[in-house]
């Protein structure tokens, strides 16, 4: 197999949002038993950043992204058990705790926030909707994550933001988790008021601000 | 005296270009592909069948309202509750689980333009009971619509029997449950030029 080829189709079937090619491919780097670190990297990771790419210059839009993005995730799908299996590590942007705030059962934007970020190589540990403060930070700790995300939706719901920053310090923990905040009544500067990290307004901006958080880029 | 009424024959038409600005799309209509286009068509049949379009309403006289400054000046208050039930957003919510992002987000894109258009038919029925009472009426607004605070939610959810309709509210967030749902209020004016409305 001409593997340079086989990086090219991985990518058309991704940039495309072709989900049974992109699961096709995958599957069959793992029955040849390629090195699937490297298909990742040399394959859909490309990928999934020309899409960005294709997204900054207005030729793709949402409904293409969360295409791509669905892709990714079924791909993933099958290459990290893989690698699990083989007690290979694989590759994170780092790990993310993502959840809607108590009282909140808005979840459709925290789900693309979500989904986007595991397209983007970042692990996602997804709470759902209406999650009690506390369980972010049990979970967060649990898990060793570096950044926790949290979307609230009304002007209710976005004080839990605050609460839970409030935790933080009250537990020492402020600091040792970046906090990113969004949702359609917060903006940057309920953000920095608060004292969160990071504010996206929308999936791909989140996206951004996570590698910016995470010092993956400036 | 209260009136109590329920709306349910409502005509729900959604457009598919409100659906692709919903969706992220600025591109012209024609340049969309054709899956983004297939996967709406196929998605609004879907919620066709998942819907239960209602609103629930009562029509107070002014003096059994609670008196919030926003009724003030009002002859009569018509208060309204409306949903298009639960069954678009448990699928939103299927379709997540199954990895079909996509399917969801344009599901839920069209669920809330339905919701919002049982609010506009529900506003236009209850404008022209107003008219009926030789009363003028004011615009639709909603609990969170300065200087109407979002907790004023419970004095509507009070005056009205909303599980008739499926609906709930989170007594601290005051959120809906289901989201789909939008209460509103009109005020009803013997005094035309209190009325906010261009059309009645």
């Amino acid at each position: 197999m001409d593997k340079q080829q086989f990086f090219e189709q991985i990518k058309k079937s991704v940039i495309e949002g072709n989900k049974e090619e992109a699961v096709a491919l995958a599957k069959k780097a793992t029955e040849e038993k390629l090195d699937l670190n490297e298909v990742i990297e040399k394959g859909y990771v490309p990928a999934i950043q020309e899409v960005g790419d294709l997204w900054e210059k207005g030729e793709y839009f949402l409904p293409e992204l969360i295409t791509s993005a669905e892709c990714m995730k079924a791909a993933m799908g099958i290459l990290q058990p893989e690698l699990a299996k083989a007690n290979i590590p694989t590759k994170s942007c780092g790990k993310v705790v993502i959840g809607t705030v108590e009282g909140d059962i808005h979840d459709i934007g925290k789900n693309l926030v979500a989904s986007m970020l595991g397209a983007n190589g970042f692990e996602v540990v997804d709470l759902g909707a209406d999650v009690k403060l506390d369980q972010f930070i049990k979970k967060a700790q649990e898990e060793n994550a570096d950044l926790i995300c949290l979307s609230a939706l009304l002007t209710t719901t976005m004080l839990g933001q605050k609460k839970l920053i409030e935790m933080l310090k009250e537990k020492n923990l402020y600091g040792q988790f970046k906090v990113m905040v969004g949702g359609a009544p917060v903006n940057r500067q309920w953000a920095e008021n608060i004292g969160a990290d990071g504010y996206a307004d929308n999936a791909i901006t989140a996206v951004e601000e996570a590698k910016k958080l995470m010092g993956i880029t400036s | 005296m209260s009136t109590l009424g329920r709306i349910e024959n409502f005509k729900i038409e959604v457009e598919e270009r409100r659906i692709l600005r919903l969706i992220g799309y600025k591109k012209k209509e024609n340049e969309i592909n054709s899956t983004i286009k297939n996967l709406i068509i196929s998605e609004k049949k879907k919620l066709a069948s998942l819907m239960k379009p209602a609103s629930i309403y009562t029509i107070l006289d002014y003096e059994e309202t609670n008196k919030h400054p926003v009724f003030e000046k009002a002859e009569k208050v018509a208060l309204c509750i409306c949903s298009i039930g639960s069954g678009a957003e448990q699928e939103v919510s299927e379709l997540i689980n199954r990895n079909e992002i996509l399917k969801a987000m344009i599901l839920d894109a069209l669920a809330s333009e339905a919701a919002g258009e049982v609010a506009r038919q529900s506003d236009r029925i209850l404008a022209q009971k107003a008219r009926e009472l030789n009363l003028w009426p004011s615009k639709r607004f909603s609990p969170g619509y300065k200087p109407w605070p979002l907790k004023e939610q419970q004095f509507i959810f009070r005056a009205l029997p909303p599980e008739e309709i499926g609906v709930k509210l989170n007594p601290t967030s005051w959120m809906m449950i289901p989201c789909k749902s939008t209460p509103f209020r009109i005020n009803f004016y013997s005094d035309k030029n209190l009325s906010t409305r261009k059309k009645y």
